[in-house]
């Protein structure tokens, strides 16, 4: 796909995206990555049919992606929270389900184990515009799956969240997985994308640079790691003398620490 | 489904603007405060003007509350991006629009089922200090067209669609009317109204003497007599109810007394009524014909809305609207330009052709005003006050019509906005 905006006039303007080249397979959860303005979110919502190609078709789960039935099986969420402020998140929910025609029980249901799942249940009743930016980004994530879909497309999830809330939102994203569900996720934090997605998508200036399995591009052929517990600093010179006495080039050697996010989640659940 | 949750929620979002409130709290004061107003003149005037206020003033103000709701509400869906939770469901483009439509259509019905209701209290009120033969407004007559309109004897001159007949029975204008006594439910003596244009040579006068005769012409039974016209005010007289017991024919026959009255009429001068009917199913039918007036610029404010943005489609929304209304008058204006001459017995030689300047306006004003009477739509159609006011029970046709104007108009910008909304991308 292609896609140029243009001006007033017709006249070509920018180029968002040349010449996108990309399949997702089932049950995948598959990043898509890029600096501001390289054209993941015009990519989505080319999927989503907010946009129009300029060249370029798009299928979604095998139909085409203008197909209004295929919207039946995805759930999207945008990369802000553009939800209606003045409902509560009972309502809002409850809106969004009908546009999915799904009968009033099981439109109960479905909010009522959502509200849970996104924690917000202590809070079902509060107007929107009383949320914090952490607790719309967790209805915006309830309102994305209240179809249940088989394709999840979610711009910046975790975007002013908590690193509680971070955490939540990645088992969630995991947990998808484990349903069957595609996740198609847009971020611009490498992390929270290396520890999720099984295969990512780069993007430059409205171009897609790499494509691939995160194992695999992350990979360093030519380094080898250990990791080992319980070594004096005797053993460690040791084993440094032998690694060059094979030719090897010892690159660093140091005791491996924990992730912030790690200590931060740990001393947080330990006060809570 | 899909419609009517959109619906419901725009009627949800729109109820809750201040602006409406504001702007009903505003017509149900004036409403309120409407028969507490001194009057003077006639002895309903209290009561045509709790008519006037609550159709000219009340539900004006109810419609532009209506069409700035419903002209800014897709813009803010568009600029706030809500648009993006809609669109991205299995909902096509044309469910916003018929959704928003239908919204709005609810928050329309409440608003005229409620200020109706409220209006019929505040008419009982105002009703309840007027002598019961002065409630003449609260009939809702039936209306009988002429079936056949003639001359007999000399027309004097013609022009623009009026015929003048000079006084002294040089020719007399007939008007005969059928089947105006075999409506159910007949419980009320037939009246005739004349609306005749009368002028006279003498110079300015107030009343002229006009030979009225109502005649059976099956049976031959009717009575004829002098009877003193005031200018510019139409004049209503009685049928006697055993001119027309045995055959429901009768000709009403009219013509100046004196040589120096000259008389214009056209077909639709004289008008009888029969078969009084209920004011609440005639004011109902007001109400209805409102609804239908209400939606039609909802449906333009979305329309526009689809292309707009808020600020600019409420202008032009509003511009619609007081074009709708104004149209009419438009066309007086230019008609009035060609018809200069209408008064011609009572003005001198030189005043009787009309001005360059009024030609040279009448020319340039002419053809733009086609397009915009053939484009704009014209509420005109919707005008149920003219019926109220006269006590009329409103036709079916103009119920059928309104219905049906707003259902072509309705179709043309469904259409429009489709295929603007269709191409619409959201960035």
């Amino acid at each position: 796909m292609t896609k140029v905006y243009r001006d007033f006039w017709g006249r070509k303007k920018i180029h968002a995206l040349t010449n996108l080249n990309l399949t997702i397979e089932r049950g995948e959860i598959f990043g898509l990555l890029g600096p501001n303005g390289s054209g993941k979110t015009t990519t989505v919502k080319l999927l989503l049919g907010l946009l129009f190609p300029t060249s370029g078709k798009s299928w979604l789960l095998g139909y085409p992606s203008s197909d209004l039935k295929v919207k039946n099986k995805v759930g999207f969420l945008p990369e802000e929270s553009y939800l209606y402020k003045f409902l509560n998140a009972e309502e809002i929910l409850d809106f969004y389900g009908k546009l999915f025609d799904i009968s009033k029980k099981e439109r109960k249901e479905r909010i009522d184990r959502l509200i849970q799942e996104v924690g917000l249940a202590p809070h079902r009743r509060r107007p929107l515009s009383q949320y914090s930016k952490g607790m719309l980004r967790r209805i915006g994530l309830a309102q994305a799956i209240i179809n249940d879909p088989e394709l999840v497309i979610l711009d910046e999830p975790t975007s002013g969240l908590d690193p509680i809330g971070c955490r939540e939102i990645k088992d969630m994203i995991l947990e998808f997985k484990r349903q069957g569900k595609t996740v198609v996720l847009c971020s611009h934090l490498l992390a929270e994308v290396q520890n999720v997605c099984d295969r990512i998508a780069i993007f430059n200036k409205g171009t897609l640079q790499v494509v691939g399995g995160v194992k695999e591009l992350l990979s360093q052929k030519d380094v080898v790691e250990f990791l080992v517990r319980n070594l004096s600093d005797a053993d460690i010179h040791a084993v440094e003398a032998f690694i060059k006495d094979k030719s090897g080039d010892v690159l660093s050697i140091s005791h491996p620490s924990s992730t912030l996010e790690e200590i931060f989640v740990k001393i947080i659940q330990n006060h809570s | 489904m899909v419609i009517l949750a959109i619906a419901c929620h725009t009627f949800r979002d729109a109820i809750r603007k201040k602006v409406l409130h504001v702007l009903i709290g505003l017509g149900i004061l004036i409403m309120v405060i409407t028969p507490f107003i001194p009057t003077s003149g006639e002895p309903d005037a209290r009561l045509k003007m709790v008519f006037v206020v609550f159709f000219q003033v009340v539900l004006v103000l109810c419609n532009i509350g209506i069409i700035f709701l419903s002209a800014i509400s897709l813009p803010r869906e568009i600029e706030d991006k809500t648009i993006f939770g809609i669109l991205s469901k299995p909902v096509s483009r044309m469910d916003v629009i018929v959704g928003k439509i239908t919204g709005f259509a609810f928050l329309s019905a409440l608003l005229l089922a409620i200020l109706s209701l409220l209006n019929i209290v505040v008419i009982q009120y105002a009703a309840s200090g007027i002598p019961t033969e002065h409630r003449g407004i609260l009939k809702a007559r039936e209306e009988f067209k002429p079936s056949n309109f003639s001359i007999r004897g000399k027309i004097h001159h013609a022009r623009g669609g009026i015929a003048w007949i000079e006084g002294e029975k040089t020719g007399v204008a007939v008007w005969s009317f059928t089947d105006v006594n075999k409506k159910e439910g007949y419980r009320y003596s037939p009246e005739v109204e004349l609306n005749l244009k009368l002028e006279s040579s003498k110079g300015f006068t107030d009343v002229i003497p006009l030979m009225i005769g109502m005649e059976n012409p099956v049976t031959g039974q009717g009575i004829a007599e002098v009877v003193p016209a005031k200018l510019d005010e139409s004049l209503t007289l009685h049928i006697d109810p055993a001119i027309i017991q045995k055959s429901d024919t009768v000709n009403i026959s009219v013509f100046p007394v004196l040589k120096t009255d000259y008389m214009g009429v056209t077909p639709e001068d004289v008008k009888i009524f029969s078969a009084q009917k209920g004011f609440a199913s005639n004011y109902a039918k007001a109400a209805i014909i409102t609804f239908f007036k209400f939606l039609l610029i909802v449906i333009i404010a979305v329309m526009g809305s689809t292309y707009l943005s808020a600020p600019v489609n409420i202008v032009s929304a509003l511009v619609v609207f007081l074009c709708g209304h104004v149209l009419d008058f438009m066309k007086d204006f230019s008609l009035l330009i060609e018809h200069y001459d209408i008064h011609e017995h009572i003005l001198p030689a030189a005043q009787r052709n009309p001005g360059s300047l009024l030609i040279y306006v009448d020319y340039l004003i002419k053809k733009p005003l086609e397009w915009i009477t053939f484009i704009l739509p014209d509420f005109k159609r919707f005008d149920c006050l003219k019926f109220i006011l006269n006590g009329v029970y409103i036709p079916s046709e103009t119920m059928r019509m309104s219905i049906g104007y707003t259902a072509v108009y309705a179709g043309i910008c469904l259409l429009i906005s489709s295929l603007i909304l269709r191409k619409r991308e959201f960035f």
